[in-house]
């Protein structure tokens, strides 16, 4: 499969799935990697008990020279908390000191009354059940229900965190959430030159779209659906049929 | 081996009163306990780690059944008792019996067992039972014809654990084939329609029956412990939680291998297939010996 | 695989109920279908063969408290139903995302009664020809591991994830199928990787 290699960023041009160990500086694959005695894995990749480094998820072998890092860019549809992800959570519920978030994981997750810009204990945002928030994984445990903020921790500034008023959410799969989150992905820079619209991707998946009206709104919702499978070519024409229609 | 320490080296080198009792520890670090005897080449109980428990076999123990047997392997004690009843014959087979083996574990046989219907592992081990008897063809089942596409013999097999401490297989296998051994079922007449079966006399050789077994089967089961893979024979209740994974081996007496299973643990080489193959020549040796009255 | 099919679902790592729940791993539910009826006593040893091999590869330890459901339902029935399940479940997870120490292909032979010939993915009509059937599974370590070392037999035999053999036959027809199912299943992890890649090819192909 050297065909899809080329068209694919040139640092990771391999393929693996679960099993496959990651090859050593004999392989040829590491020759522009420094030989750094430190190696760092990130999703997908993990130590054998036999000192080897497997991946564990199929997808994309990916390397990052600065740091030696290394990864396998996978897709999936339930969200695993990881910090310092921008997500979008409904609150599920309410105590004194905590939201409780759905996130779309395995267990709600937990977000701060204070953890918002400017909150003190005298003034603090409140939100009702059923709001939606976009916030940052502060802590991710899989050990853990995942803890939230709705600042930035480096400003302490809301930096477009918090709360998502009207608008409409989604569900995508990761993958295609990771994507839209990349400039080299088509379909919203596609859809932006039709219908104006506000939008917030959250790595977990959940997608939310503000338009004008209801109906651009729906056809931004079907037109990025519609487009996970689709290549270029094929996203031009469909979202061009989806306007004409409108 | 008789008093383990602490987990922590460190620590007890530094405070000898952190050290507990081998019971406290099994209790604490089940799987850890094992590995220190394992890795001296013995089980718990005394046993090597190929050694079989003690097995007794018991024909004809239950008077009022057409056959029963009871198998008693180390502490794992099982009652088969095998029942004729008249029964209509499926219309896709109108010449062949019925041979329907179930294997109950009650909760009195053990305190993992709940009431209730049966469990997951109840079914298995029938449903595995079930199909080595038909798929090696231990029972011809048209020698349970009374009548062709009117009436045949249904044998119902039922295996009630009676105490459990492992190997259930093993236990249930032998049992069945021991029961099935001494079937004997009164001669059926036939008559319009009527299946008729004296009861009044003595059952001796000219008023009745005894199934012919084309083979005589025997199990042996190995437990598989760790990710080195270590197999233990006829493994106990204990050794059974901290396993990961079985072999079990059924065999004729020709030596011919009617079932084969391993089941989790990790990918096992080859070389350990032949050892256990090897280790369940022995004992089906040794079962049939037992087997025979 | 060929007239059969199975359709596996994966649900996971979502939430667990607290009876099931594991503080050190993930737990792992089996659900297996019939083509039609209620779940019979065939379908539960399913159920508990599909866990027993899957648990030691996954990596559940990466998802504690939390519940990996696989329901596996049987679509058409054409024999091998059990290699057809192992495989559909394989690509399931992998299509989840789960975490997995390898990948695992199934392979079923028989043993014909009359030729004594050994036959791969056999139909129904073939299956009820059998001496013996046996059903294999191997993960793609030992591919790896074998690939350097080709030469001897015995090595080239690899590794047993898992095997179920019924019927009559010996130790050396028994190592016969597995080496044969062996090399079958290389062929399977092959499909398998096809699948994935082509399955990333068209997720990417939007990029610029």
């Amino acid at each position: 499969m050297t065909s899809i290699t080329e068209d694919l960023s040139s640092s990771g041009p391999k393929i693996v799935l679960p099993g496959d160990i990651l090859p050593g500086p004999e392989s040829g694959l590491l020759d522009d990697a420094p030989t750094a005695p430190v190696i760092k894995l990130g999703p997908g990749l993990q130590p054998m008990d036999d000192d080897t480094i497997a991946a564990v998820k199929a997808g994309v072998l990916k390397h990052a020279a600065v740091g030696n890092r290394w990864w396998v860019e996978s897709n999936q549809r339930r969200y695993v908390a990881a910090t310092g992800e921008s997500i979008i959570g409904v609150v599920i519920g309410k105590s004194a000191d905590y939201y409780k978030l759905d996130i779309g994981a395995a267990q709600p997750a937990l977000l701060g009354v204070l953890s918002f810009e400017g909150a003190t204990k005298r003034n603090k945002p409140d939100h009702k059940v059923g709001a939606l928030l976009y916030c940052r994984v502060s802590m991710a445990n899989k050990d853990m229900e995942a803890e939230l903020e709705c600042f930035n921790p480096t400003t302490g500034k809301a930096d477009g965190y918090g709360e998502l008023k009207a608008g409409f959410v989604f569900k995508t799969s990761l993958g295609l959430a990771r994507r839209l989150l990349d400039p080299k992905t088509l379909v919203l820079r596609l859809l932006g030159q039709h219908v104006p619209f506000e939008t917030a991707v959250g790595m977990n998946g959940k997608v939310w779209i503000n338009s004008a009206k209801p109906a651009h709104t729906i056809l931004i919702c079907n037109a990025v659906k519609n487009s996970e499978f689709l290549g270029a070519e094929e996203c031009r024409s469909m979202v061009k049929s989806l306007v004409e229609k409108l | 081996m008789a008093s383990a320490s602490t987990a922590t080296p460190a620590t007890t080198a530094a405070s000898p009163a952190f050290t507990f009792s081998a019971s406290t520890f099994q209790k604490l670090h089940p799987a850890e306990y094992f590995r220190k005897f394992v890795s001296q080449g013995v089980r718990p109980d005394g046993r090597l780690l190929n050694g079989f428990r003690p097995t007794t076999v018991h024909h004809g123990v239950i008077t009022t059944a057409n056959g029963s047997a009871m198998v008693r392997i180390g502490g794992t004690t099982v009652v088969c008792g095998v029942k004729a009843e008249v029964a209509e014959p499926r219309l896709d087979a109108p010449d062949q019996g019925y041979l329907v083996p179930n294997v109950d574990l009650s909760p009195i046989s053990s305190s993992a067992f709940r009431p209730g219907p049966p469990s997951e592992q109840a079914q298995v081990v029938s449903e595995a039972i079930h199909r080595v008897l038909k798929e090696s063809n231990v029972l011809d089942l048209k020698d349970l014809c009374i009548e062709e596409g009117k009436a045949v013999w249904s044998l119902w097999v039922d295996v009630v654990c009676v105490s459990y401490d492992g190997n259930i297989y093993d236990a249930a296998l032998t049992s069945v084939m021991a029961a099935l051994g001494n079937v004997r079922i009164r001669n059926p007449t036939y008559e319009e329609g009527i299946v008729k079966v004296s009861g009044a006399e003595d059952l001796s050789d000219d008023n009745s029956f005894t199934l012919k077994l084309a083979r005589t089967l025997s199990s042996a089961t190995f437990a598989l412990f760790d990710t080195n893979l270590v197999a233990l024979a006829d493994p106990n209740f204990a050794e059974e939680s901290v396993s990961q994974g079985r072999i079990t081996i059924t065999l004729d007496e020709a030596g011919q291998i009617c079932a084969l299973s391993k089941i989790g643990a990790g990918a096992s080489s080859p070389a350990l297939l032949r050892q256990c193959l090897g280790h369940a020549r022995e004992r089906a040796q040794e079962l049939r010996q037992l087997m025979k009255q | 695989m060929g007239g059969s099919s199975v359709l596996c679902s994966v649900v996971g790592p979502t939430e667990v109920k607290i009876r099931d729940e594991q503080l050190d791993k993930a737990t792992v539910e089996v659900v297996a279908r019939p083509l039609v009826g209620l779940p019979s006593v065939k379908d539960k040893a399913r159920e508990q063969n599909i866990r027993e091999t899957l648990e030691p590869i996954l990596l559940s330890g990466l998802h504690p408290r939390t519940l990996i459901q696989i329901v596996v339902q049987t679509m058409k029935d054409d024999g091998c139903i059990l290699s057809t399940a192992f495989n559909a479940t394989i690509l399931a997870l992998l299509d989840a995302g789960i975490p997995l120490k390898s990948i695992l292909g199934s392979v079923t032979c028989i043993i014909d009664a009359q030729s004594n010939e050994i036959l791969l993915d056999p139909t129904t009509e073939e299956l009820a020809q059998a001496k013996s059937t046996h059903v294999f599974v191997f993960d793609n370590k030992s591919s790896i591991a074998n690939n350097e070392d080709i030469m001897d037999q015995e090595e080239l035999l690899a590794n047993v994830l898992f095997s179920d053999s019924t019927g009559s036959f010996s130790e050396e027809e028994y190592f016969e199928c597995s080496r044969v199912c062996f090399k079958a299943a290389q062929a399977v992890h092959g499909f398998i990787r096809t699948a994935v890649e082509k399955k990333l090819q068209k997720e990417y192909q939007q990029q610029e």
